[in-house]
């Protein structure tokens, strides 16, 4: 055994190595053996944390954009005197000392109300939830293309590491990683709107038109998947437990189906879900303006530069909440995967 | 040994293709086994022992870039010769394999009776129910209670003993001609240990399977083996019966070894005598004897030529210079009793 591993494996403990190895020391599981909870302690313990990180949204996003912005400058004209400001920032309540603002903000918050919108003259969370289903389903089209485009060729590849389809499948994925996504964007853009006329460029007009925004999240993030799965499965693939089930007779396949995939998969499924959590925290809004889909990410754009602080608090605190609620469905899918976990 | 050996290994090489080039981890290894019969394979880590196991099977996974030649003879067919198919269906099958890590040697995901019948069925064509009542029996003759209700549990319900137990059920579930076991006691309790060998030694009697052992440590196989080689470098320096190796060990490095092996009566003298220096991390290739550098007998010709295996008594052979000279003057270590005076 031992002499095995220090003549045969020029493995690399890398910084990838070390990622994964963090990744799985952050494993719920773990955290929730530890605490011996129940499940619904767990629920519990999440909801917590999350108020907790939402409430930090709250107040970062709320003094960021009132340190920055003025919306009363937006709407001034160019040659507007200062009464004339003045007269646009007690109309909005911004002559109010910036505490009592986020005071009253909060108390709205508490009764669901997030402000009105100062460009769209409407109610901050309409503007908002009429986006949201947009990028909703632009992001799980897109995480559904990165998955099939890094888990499966990720599990193939570190299973036959250092072999062409391994070689070839790496480069690849860098280069997918490393693009910037909105360049690609354009490039696609480039390649199959305007060269080929195949694919519809921009906004939401037909059903084709998800195709290329969900295809650059899908390449993308698909890359970073792809390392992160080969790695997993190439570390899995050199533990005991798989050459014993070799000495047993099984065929590489079935080894790799039945034994190495079934532990990697919390893994895995980490690595997904981390990946969605990305595209909502950023990948999201340069896709969505390149194509100008209209969902979360543009309209945030938008309402930041027209200084609108409600509409842009608003978005910014339903992507946060979705991104918790997203971690949290994460959390309890390992409860079906990983049973070691159920069996505390 | 007598008849048609079971097991038949001639000049067994490994290469690993490295990241810093080739690595020679066996060089030239031959020996056979006789049906039922026991053999320890003893070194140091490092020395090509369970390279050497491994190889019989091939069991190495692609990434290990292994290469082996030479040929395995196993009930009349060249196990390094025959398609994929059929080997897998040795593996498991005919010889089963035991390693040195039981807490890492078991899938954590599966329950053991699920790792058991994996196993019956593949190889005894059994169904889900039979297989799973068939591991349920396996279970109960390695000495687990309760093996109905431990079957339906994952390996991090059971310790390091038990485990191995579930290891050797898993090994012995296709009643194979042969059993391999790699360091099965290194990590184990010294208690546990004599456990495990009791069973294996009962295991190879009541089945008939010929057993390999493989170990750094000469009292395990002085317990459960009859024969004994000892590996340096990738190379067998010495071969003999256990009793007979006891009594008149001739090459320079099992006579380290015995050395090593600490005695009850030595202890309060403090008498241990570790082999100087380290082994080589590349073996064979050289055109010398391997261990020649820790050698407190070497001389010039040790540095120039390799050394053949010689016979140096009954079914003895040495692969030392000094061998002949040595056998007929006796080792220190061959008298251990005259190390008190």
């Amino acid at each position: 055994m031992q002499e095995t591993t220090s003549t045969t494996a020029p493995s690399q403990p890398s910084r990838r190595g070390r990622l994964l190895r963090r990744l799985r020391d952050h494993q719920p599981g773990a955290d929730r053996l530890a605490a011996g909870g129940s499940l619904r302690g767990l629920l519990l313990r999440r909801l917590r944390d999350g108020i907790i990180v939402l409430l930090l949204v709250v107040t970062v996003i709320f003094f960021l954009a009132h340190v920055v912005g003025n919306p009363a400058l937006v709407f001034a004209p160019v040659d507007a005197t200062d009464e004339h400001i003045a007269e646009i920032h007690r109309q909005f309540g911004l002559d109010r000392p910036v505490a009592e603002r986020y005071w009253e903000y909060l108390v709205g918050l508490a009764q669901l109300d997030f402000g009105e919108s100062t460009w769209q003259q409407r109610p901050a969370i309409d503007a908002v939830t009429e986006a949201l289903p947009a990028t909703i389903y632009l992001t799980v089209v897109g995480l559904g293309a990165a998955a099939v485009l890094g888990v499966i060729p990720g599990i193939v590849a570190g299973a036959r590491a250092r072999k062409p389809f391994d070689k070839a499948s790496n480069l690849l994925s860098v280069t997918a990683l490393s693009v910037p996504n909105f360049w690609l964007g354009l490039l696609l853009i480039l390649l199959f709107g305007v060269q080929l006329g195949w694919l519809p460029t921009s906004g939401r007009f037909e059903t084709a038109s998800i195709v290329m925004p969900a295809a650059t999240l899908g390449i993308v993030h698909g890359g970073r998947i792809f390392q992160l799965v080969r790695s997993a499965t190439y570390e899995e693939m050199s533990k005991p437990y798989v050459t014993v089930a070799r000495s047993k007779g099984l065929t590489e396949w079935d080894i790799l189906r039945r034994h190495v995939v079934r532990n990697t998969g919390v893994t895995t499924a980490t690595i997904v879900g981390w990946e969605y959590v990305r595209m909502w925290g950023g990948a999201v809004f340069a896709i969505e303006y390149v194509f100008a889909w209209p969902g979360v990410g543009l309209l945030t754009i938008d309402a930041a530069h027209r200084q609108d602080f409600f509409v842009l608090q608003a978005s910014v605190i339903i992507a946060g909440a979705f991104v918790i609620f997203s971690n949290l469905l994460i959390d309890l899918g390992y409860q079906f995967i990983d049973r070691r976990i159920t069996a505390s | 040994m007598s008849g048609m050996p079971l097991l038949e290994v001639e000049d067994l090489h490994v290469t690993f293709n490295t990241a810093s080039g080739p690595v020679h981890a066996v060089d030239g290894v031959s020996f056979t086994m006789a049906p039922g019969a026991s053999l320890g394979v003893v070194g140091e880590s490092g020395s090509g022992k369970s390279v050497t196991a491994r190889a019989l099977l091939r069991l190495f996974a692609i990434t290990d870039d292994a290469r082996i030649s030479g040929s395995v003879h196993f009930d009349g067919a060249d196990l390094l010769r025959i398609d994929e198919r059929r080997l897998r269906h040795v593996r498991g099958g005919q010889i089963g394999m035991i390693f040195q890590d039981p807490l890492t040697s078991l899938n954590p995901l599966m329950t053991v009776g699920e790792q058991i019948a994996e196993s019956l069925r593949l190889h005894r064509g059994m169904g889900r129910s039979e297989a799973a009542s068939e591991a349920v029996e396996l279970l109960g003759r390695v000495g687990i209670a309760d093996p109905e209700r431990r079957a339906t549990e994952l390996p991090n319900s059971f310790s390091g003993g038990m485990r191995q137990r579930v290891m050797i059920s898993l090994a012995i579930a296709c009643r194979p001609r042969l059993l391999i076991a790699d360091e099965p006691t290194t990590a184990l309790d010294v208690t546990v240990q004599a456990e495990i060998l009791l069973l294996l030694d009962e295991l190879r009697r009541s089945e008939d399977m010929a057993l390999m052992l493989i170990t750094h440590d000469f009292g395990v196989v002085a317990a459960t083996c009859e024969d004994v080689q000892v590996m340096y470098a990738g190379k067998l320096v010495e071969k003999a019966s256990m009793a007979h190796l006891f009594d008149r060990a001739n090459h320079p490095y099992t006579e380290g070894l015995l050395r090593l092996v600490p005695r009850f009566e030595d202890a309060h003298a403090g008498r241990l005598h570790p082999i100087p220096g380290q082994p080589p991390i590349t073996g064979g290739g050289g055109s010398s004897c391997a261990f020649a550098p820790r050698c407190a007998h070497a001389f010039d010709r040790c540095r120039d030529e390799v050394p053949p295996e010689v016979a140096v008594g009954p079914q003895h052979l040495s692969a030392c210079w000094l061998a002949a000279e040595r056998a007929k003057d006796g080792t220190e270590a061959g008298r251990p009793w005259k190390r008190a005076q």
